[in-house]
């Protein structure tokens, strides 16, 4: 995959690379069990302090998307075709989208718009056909 | 003609081309050392300083191979060196001339307002990674081999006095076999600053992320292969000037110079080679064919980790190793303690086997 980041732009570099990543498995570019290069060798190629990278696979290890191995490396852990996420996550993450939407609606957008948007970007996404569920999780964490 | 005298010449006359010719292999968003958006790459000043330089270092070249062969047979060895100082000094000068004027546009006309500037990078080039390629190690370790045993089987036979560095010296296995060490360290040398480069990171232009990175594997491994290549043409010339201190061959005039013919072959394939691919690959063809294309903004303005547009000092970036700035290569990175050690290492070395040759000679 590739990976761009903007070292001067306003979002951390950390939280940058996080969201890279996460677009990528949901692009279907980084499938569970797909490798990524170790937190050495991307700090190395993106001219970024060590602990950067760390800091955003850790993010990705949190929400359970990244598995960090000492012998495999950095694996992604799960994708779409994994299977629903968790309840809390959902409820979770339902929360920070209406902060997102809300910030649309405040600066004008129109509802139309909005929705234009939220379906040209899941039209990017990688979801698995019907009855034909995804490798699943990699491992156990 | 002697040895040392020729590959002076050698020396200087590569220099002078490869000086020359560097902004031609340069990647063209980095003319002179100086970052520019790709849509810069052509601006008026860049291609009038490109052709001022050409045409100071021309001359600067044309200066020094005559003054080396006029002199050739005067003066030390050391004159072909001072000869070649004063190339180097010279067309830095002119490097800097091109560069600072760049820069001075660049910055007063603003090139990089409203650019949204990125770093970018492949991670297929970690999962993966091109592999070195080791076979073409071969003929220099061959090379090396048939020198140690050609050695052994001439030690008996050679008198007490041998030459060495052009000098009669007690025969020993010291002064006999210093040659094989001299082999064995710039094999070595070479061979582990390529490891070193293989583990480094490529360079990922922005505009096109997965072509570029398809390019910069095909230079690695075209440059690789020539270093590898130079490097057992070296082992040769030192092979062959072994084998004339070893009393194997005794040739007079012109047929002294045969040493330096294979380093000078070495160096034509590099130079024919680093032409072909220029650096990183930017002059081979094949962009924007598959993966995942570019990224949306342009490479990031870095001038001000390149020190006078060649030296790279960056305390935030771990790489021990980056693609050089002008002309083709890697340089180090000066903010980074292993590179340091590195270097020290490549210093000490030789150092270390003269001293050890030197308590051993006595």
């Amino acid at each position: 995959m590739l990976l761009s980041v903007e070292p001067d732009g306003p979002v951390p570099i950390y939280q940058q690379i996080r969201d890279r990543i996460v677009e990528a498995i949901a692009g279907g570019l980084q499938p569970a069990g797909s490798g990524l290069p170790s937190t050495r060798q991307l700090a190395v190629d993106l001219g970024v302090n060590f602990h950067t990278v760390n800091k955003g696979y850790d993010l990705l290890r949190q929400e359970g998307l990244l598995r960090i191995g000492r012998k495999s490396g950095a694996v992604v852990q799960r994708d779409a075709g994994s299977g629903p996420p968790r309840p809390d996550w959902a409820q979770d993450w339902a929360a920070r989208l209406q902060t997102l939407l809300a910030e649309a609606a405040a600066q004008g957008l129109p509802a139309q718009d909005i929705v234009r948007h939220c379906q040209e970007a899941i039209a990017a996404f990688t979801f698995p056909v019907d009855g034909e569920p995804g490798p699943g999780p990699v491992g156990q964490l | 003609m002697t040895t040392a005298s020729l590959s002076g010449e050698v020396i200087v006359s590569f220099y002078a081309a490869a000086s020359c010719l560097a902004p031609a292999i340069t990647r063209p968003t980095v003319p002179f050392g100086v970052r520019v958006p790709p849509e810069r790459a052509d601006a008026p000043v860049i291609r009038q300083q490109r052709r001022a330089y050409y045409g100071r270092t021309a001359i600067i070249g044309a200066c020094c191979i005559a003054l080396v062969v006029l002199l050739q047979d005067r003066g030390s060895w050391w004159l072909s060196r001072i000869i070649l100082l004063a190339e180097i000094v010279a067309d830095l000068g002119c490097f800097l001339i091109a560069r600072n004027r760049i820069a001075a546009v660049k910055q007063a006309e603003r090139w990089y307002a409203g650019h949204r500037q990125v770093v970018a990078t492949d991670t297929s080039w970690r999962t993966d990674p091109p592999r070195f390629p080791v076979r073409w190690l071969i003929p220099a370790l061959t090379v090396i081999a048939a020198t140690i045993l050609i050695g052994a089987l001439r030690y008996p036979h050679l008198p007490a006095r041998v030459t060495a560095d052009g000098h009669l010296v007690p025969k020993s296995v010291v002064s006999v076999f210093a040659i094989v060490a001299a082999q064995l360290y710039v094999t070595a040398m070479w061979t582990g600053i390529m490891l070193l480069v293989y583990r480094s990171r490529p360079d990922i232009e922005a505009v096109d992320a997965a072509g570029s990175t398809r390019r910069y594997r095909r230079f690695l491994a075209a440059c690789t292969r020539a270093v590898l290549t130079l490097l057992a043409l070296v082992d040769l010339t030192l092979l062959l000037a072994a084998l004339r201190n070893w009393q194997v061959y005794r040739l007079s005039g012109i047929g002294s110079a045969l040493p330096v013919l294979p380093f000078a072959v070495g160096l034509l394939v590099l130079a024919v080679i680093t032409f072909r691919v220029g650096q990183g690959g930017s002059r081979l063809p094949g962009g924007g064919r598959g993966g995942y294309g570019p990224v949306a903004g342009v490479d990031r303005d870095d001038d001000r980790f390149w020190k006078a547009g060649l030296i790279y000092v960056n305390r935030d970036d771990p790489a021990i190793m980056v693609g050089a700035r002008f002309g083709v290569g890697w340089t180090f990175n000066l903010a980074n303690p292993m590179a340091w050690l590195v270097i020290a290492g490549i210093v000490a070395t030789p150092a270390g086997l003269v001293a050890i040759g030197a308590a051993l000679g006595m």
